[in-house]
């Protein structure tokens, strides 16, 4: 365990930017808007469970936006994490058919900053399928993508990584692996019609 | 099959910046070819949504272990007991208290290191291949030849592992701190164990160095909980008790 570094919005921007100890910054991000965060969302119906939830993905959600030069700057951090989770979880409400009153007090307060926010993360459905889809896969599989497209490890660090004999063998897997998800998407038309507007 | 072979080698190198003009033009102008492609950077943005995901995850957890261990009640629960029990109690207090007192004085997380900081013996068939410069400057304990070569390095769970241990060696905690985390955090990541017990219990040690035993306490007592855990006989020797006066010294 740590403690978090200070960052001020630019710092910590920049950090997720850079990837420049990116842990450090979720744990700042947690340490510091968490709880106001969950509080908003128990009061408005959500468990802690929910809270927790909806917190994890409005961090991915921010992590995704300011990575991809989305973030304007023109909210505070603060501001526009409680807007990104105001959003997820009216949309959960809405998913799960919740009542009108609830959802009525809840969109009494949004504003047009979170009207803007909604259409920045209106692929967060999509990308939670895509997610799904990767923890279909078996274990080792799952491992061995996220070694090399997501921590860019090499093929000779992967094999130091986990139980393959040699760089020939990882890649091999890797190949059937990624065969293996391509065939996943494929056999879901309906993500891949929708989700690959996000690719283009 | 092959063009296939060819795409995700196109997208290997192209992730690196390498990719090819050719591949480029038969993406271009081979819609099949451009379908499969587009599947491709599908796979890959599930794939990083996933591990983005699991990172955000992963320090979620240790966020929650840093809010329970700050909830911990720092005092004991106040009973309600006789009387005599009382003037029991007054008299032991008495007698002990002399030896509390001088504990409770000269205790910390600092002298807790002293007392249980011991190096690390490198087992050198654990390595890849042969021992390389860094490997051999931390059998020779030259510890600024371990973080000199560490720099020049490709970095993995051993050598960030070694180089925490040199910088813990050479009492620059915070660095040493940075490195054990390093590791904990790829095998969070990757759900692997390599390095992971080892740089777990040093970075407890770490923490007690730094006198913050409430960073050390939570990841101490997982260990213990873990009989299968490489220093589990090593922590469940360690003086719980002292442990938790200092935290509770240091709560005050």
């Amino acid at each position: 365990m740590r403690v978090a570094e200070k960052y001020t919005d630019v710092e910590l921007i920049g950090a997720v930017q850079e990837e420049k100890n990116l842990n450090g910054a979720i744990l700042f991000i947690y340490q510091q808007y968490a709880a106001s965060t969950s509080s908003f969302i128990i009061h408005y119906g959500g468990s802690e469970q929910d809270a927790e939830d909806v917190f994890q993905e409005t961090v991915i959600s921010f992590i995704d936006i300011v990575k991809k030069g989305k973030f304007r700057m023109e909210a505070s951090v603060k501001t526009f994490l409680v807007s990104v989770a105001r959003n997820i979880w009216f949309n959960e409400l809405k998913k799960r058919e919740r009542s009108g009153h609830r959802e009525k007090l809840f969109e009494h307060g949004r504003d047009q900053e979170e009207e803007d926010i909604s259409f920045q993360i209106s692929d967060l459905e999509k990308k939670r399928q895509l997610r799904d889809l990767v923890h279909q896969l078996g274990e080792p599989c799952k491992k061995i993508l996220m070694l090399f497209y997501y921590d860019d490890l090499s093929m000779k660090e992967i094999v130091e990584h986990l139980p393959y004999e040699n760089e020939q063998v990882v890649r091999n897997k890797k190949y059937k692996c990624l065969q293996s998800l391509t065939g996943l998407i494929k056999n879901n038309p309906e993500i891949a019609r929708q989700i690959s507007e996000l690719v283009k | 099959m092959e063009q296939h072979q060819a795409l995700i080698d196109h997208l290997d190198k192209s992730l690196q910046g390498e990719g090819t003009p050719e591949m480029e033009q038969l993406i271009s102008d081979d819609p099949e070819a451009a379908r499969e492609w587009s599947y491709l950077l599908l796979a890959v943005d599930a794939i990083q949504e996933a591990g983005l995901q699991q990172q955000v995850a992963a320090v979620k957890e240790e966020w929650k272990l840093q809010q329970s261990a700050a909830a911990r009640p720092s005092g004991g629960i106040v009973r309600q007991i006789s009387r005599n029990m009382a003037k029991v109690a007054a008299i032991l207090v008495v007698v002990g208290g002399g030896a509390v007192f001088y504990k409770y004085v000269t205790i910390s997380s600092g002298s807790l290191y002293d007392r249980y900081y011991s190096s690390f013996e490198l087992n050198t068939s654990r390595g890849a291949g042969d021992a390389d410069a860094m490997e051999k400057a931390y059998h020779a304990k030259d510890w600024n030849a371990v973080l000199s070569s560490f720099s020049k390095t490709k970095r993995d769970n051993k050598t960030d592992f070694l180089a925490g241990m040199a910088d813990l060696e050479l009492k620059k905690y915070d660095d040493a701190i940075e490195h054990f985390e390093q590791v904990i955090a790829i095998n969070t990541q990757a759900g692997s164990d390599y390095f992971l017990e080892e740089a777990q219990y040093y970075l407890a040690i770490s923490w007690l160095a730094k006198d913050k035993v409430n960073e050390a306490l939570p990841i101490l007592e997982k260990i213990r909980a873990n009989k299968d855990h490489l220093f589990h006989d090593k922590v469940a020797q360690m003086s719980f008790l002292d442990l938790r006066l200092v935290q509770y010294k240091e709560s005050r």
